[in-house]
């Protein structure tokens, strides 16, 4: 065992608060696991020598950080400083429907029940979501009542001032027939460590739009996850961005628990220098009739790192399942690497599941195609590559959020493409 | 007319695609204003000839000329040649999700105003240009904002070449195959878009399987094509004669009789 490791392990018996019982089950369990090695598969290719290495701690004091600005946005902040929800930027009124409460504010009976529902969707095989079980500073729990649409995002912003550690938690649940947009975020100094992790229950016919802007580059280390449960007849659409820096990692996990559920996800990565970013992205159809596309884009320089591992498990009774899984890379230079691997475990016979991955430098047919009018074959492929990655901002339901992104994330492919 | 300086032409040309020639012997001469037919079986080497003058990867020359604007045009990039007023409009034109239409509408304006030495457009002077060229051949003007060609129907598809051609003004333009697919009312809008389009020096090379489309946009010339060379060439009635006799006579091994005839 890793004396990180060892050293999380001490803090969390330390911690004596309601979430006491869970925090000794993630205890229990992380003590008998092994630290992951190369062998290791799920962290084959990233290793953790940046968490072993990091030398961040949490910091006590509040600092004046405060989310970026995103034009035209107007979002319920919830925003954590260091890992501790800061009050004062919440708004003092919520749309009606719409509760956010701190679990340790709660009464007895609440905490209880917040209690029963902790961890229950995030499964327990995510080592950093076990960390984060018995490290969490604040757990925060989001409820929309049944039948509300919430017409403002939620924005979840985690900042980190230099060399914080902070380990971040939210419980959302949506109440049948209701619609909410979250959107995650993180902003760091550096020499940070984040482990930052949010469980969705979407009820029926809920709707769940949901961002992860995974924008932290250089010595920030985040490892973090987003777990979905969707029941009868929900949706949700999510899309994912991310650059990455010396360690960044994300475990998804779709769970269709209902019927009929339609879920998208999009995920872009625009990766340089010694950069990683990994994805690791599961699907469970546990249900019939259940819908699944996911798009995964990488562009990769320098000797940037991207990974992902897109796993899509079709359980015996999720007859009538239609999976798609599509994993597009493009490599900038030869000293950058992916690695990806789609899995796709079948065990119901009426089902459509498709899944590919390529790693490929320009679609020639349309380098043709804007060559004969006349734009010559650098810019042509400076606009493909650009393509390749727009298509899915374009696709993003909140047009506000496409406009912010797509400057920053055409800027930094600009620049790597400089080199 | 015969004193006019040509714009394109292309002797003795053999060309094909990996090991296989597809064109053979192929010779053309066109002079600024006019409009050629090249009509043909399929097969018969039609968009070969396109992707050839667009010079598309792959396509090789094996021998023979093609001087277009004074300049050899096998020797230039594919993109030299759309800056020197080749254009070409595909059978069908690729779909690019990602890249809008307008941003690479101004890409290519101002590629091409650059090789004429001329200030890129401003994206308002760009915007007015592209909405009327859209009002032109019937396109809404939210295609503008979508991905090149990005969900758009067969007939949008050529409608957005038109476009395209109508922004560019090109010196030459080959229209590959335009009307395939096309019904009655958006194959008359094609031919008023290319019509608008006819100048003294502006030339078109209308490529087609079909009669139709020379009802409505009547060319000077008109050539057969067949087994990658010109078997006949003569004038609008050609068409008509090819429309009633259909192609069957070139696959009898009859060519030579015929054109005797």
């Amino acid at each position: 065992m890793s004396e990180w490791l060892e050293s999380a392990i001490s803090r969390g018996h330390q911690i004596d608060d309601w979430l006491a019982p869970k925090r000794t089950q993630a205890i229990d369990l992380l003590s008998t696991t092994p630290w992951p090695t190369r062998k290791t598969e799920a962290w084959r290719y990233t290793s953790l020598r940046a968490v072993q290495n990091s030398k961040a701690h949490e910091i006590e004091t509040k600092t004046n950080l405060l989310p970026e600005h995103i034009t035209n946005l107007s979002a319920i902040e919830l925003v954590f400083v260091n890992g501790k929800l800061d009050k004062q930027q919440l708004p003092d009124v919520l749309p009606k429907g719409l509760s956010i409460s701190l679990g340790s504010d709660l009464n007895k009976e609440q905490q209880s029940q917040a209690l029963a529902n902790f961890s229950d969707i995030k499964p327990k095989r995510h080592l950093f979501g076990l960390v984060n079980d018995a490290l969490a500073q604040d757990v925060v729990i989001v409820n929309v009542e049944d039948g509300f649409n919430i017409k403002q995002p939620l924005r979840i912003s985690s900042l980190l001032s230099l060399g914080a550690e902070s380990h971040t938690r939210v419980q959302v649940t949506l109440g049948k027939e209701s619609h909410l947009a979250v959107i995650e975020d993180v902003q760091a100094e550096g020499d940070s460590l984040c482990t930052a992790f949010v469980e969705y229950q979407v009820s029926a016919k809920a709707h769940l739009e949901h961002y992860r802007f995974a924008l932290q580059t250089g010595s920030n280390v985040a490892v973090g996850g987003c777990h979905f449960n969707l029941l009868d007849h929900s949706s949700m659409h999510s899309t994912i961005v991310a650059f990455g820096s010396d360690l960044s990692r994300l475990d998804t996990d779709i769970i269709h628990s209902g019927e009929f559920v339609d879920a998208k996800l999009n995920a872009i990565y625009l990766l340089d220098g010694n950069e990683l970013f990994d994805l690791h992205a599961t699907v469970e159809h546990a249900m019939p009739n259940g819908t699944t596309e996911e798009n995964v884009r990488c562009i990769v320089a320098g000797r940037s790192k991207a990974v992902f591992n897109g796993r899509i498990h079709i359980h015996r009774d999720a007859q009538k399942t239609l999976a798609e899984l599509n994993n597009r890379n493009l490599l900038m230079t030869n000293t950058a690497e992916i690695n990806t691997k789609p899995e796709l475990e079948i065990y119901a016979d009426d089902v459509r599941c498709a899944h590919g991955a390529t790693s490929a430098q320009v679609d020639k047919q349309a380098l043709y195609y804007l060559q004969t009018r006349g734009i010559d074959r650098a810019k042509a492929s400076v606009m493909l590559n650009f393509g390749f990655i727009n298509e899915l901002i374009d696709l993003m339901p909140n047009t506000v959020l496409s406009e912010w992104i797509r400057p920053i994330i055409r800027n930094r492919f600009s620049a790597m493409e400089v080199k | 007319m015969s004193n006019t300086k040509s714009l394109l032409t292309i002797k003795d040309l053999y060309a094909g695609i990996e090991e296989k020639q597809i064109i053979k012997g192929f010779n053309l001469d066109i002079k600024p204003g006019e409009v050629h037919a090249i009509m043909g079986p399929n097969g018969a080497g039609k968009s070969t000839m396109g992707y050839v003058l667009s010079g598309r990867d792959g396509y090789e020359v094996e021998s023979g000329s093609v001087t277009f604007n004074g300049q050899n045009l096998l020797e230039m990039e594919i993109e030299e040649r759309a800056n020197a007023g080749l254009f070409l409009a595909f059978q069908y034109p690729v779909e690019i999700p990602g890249v809008s239409n307008l941003e690479f509408l101004k890409a290519s304006v101002d590629a091409v105003r650059a090789a004429n030495g001329e200030e890129a457009i401003s994206s308002s002077e760009l915007l007015k240009q592209a909405k009327a060229a859209c009002k032109q051949v019937d396109l809404p003007l939210a295609f503008l904002k979508r991905g090149v060609n990005e969900g758009f129907s067969g007939g949008e598809k050529k409608r957005n070449e038109l476009m395209q051609m109508l922004l560019l003004k090109p010196k030459l333009c080959i229209l590959d195959e335009t009307d395939s697919g096309l019904d009655i009312d958006a194959l008359q809008l094609v031919a008023k878009g290319v019509n608008s389009q006819r100048s003294e020096d502006r030339s078109f090379i209308i490529v087609t399987h079909y009669q139709r489309l020379l009802d409505y946009i009547k060319p000077d010339f008109v050539h057969v094509l067949a087994d990658g060379k010109i078997v006949k060439s003569g004038d609008a009635s050609l068409a008509l004669e090819l429309e009633s006799q259909g192609y069957a006579w070139l696959e009898n091994g009859n060519v030579e009789a015929k054109i005797e005839g």
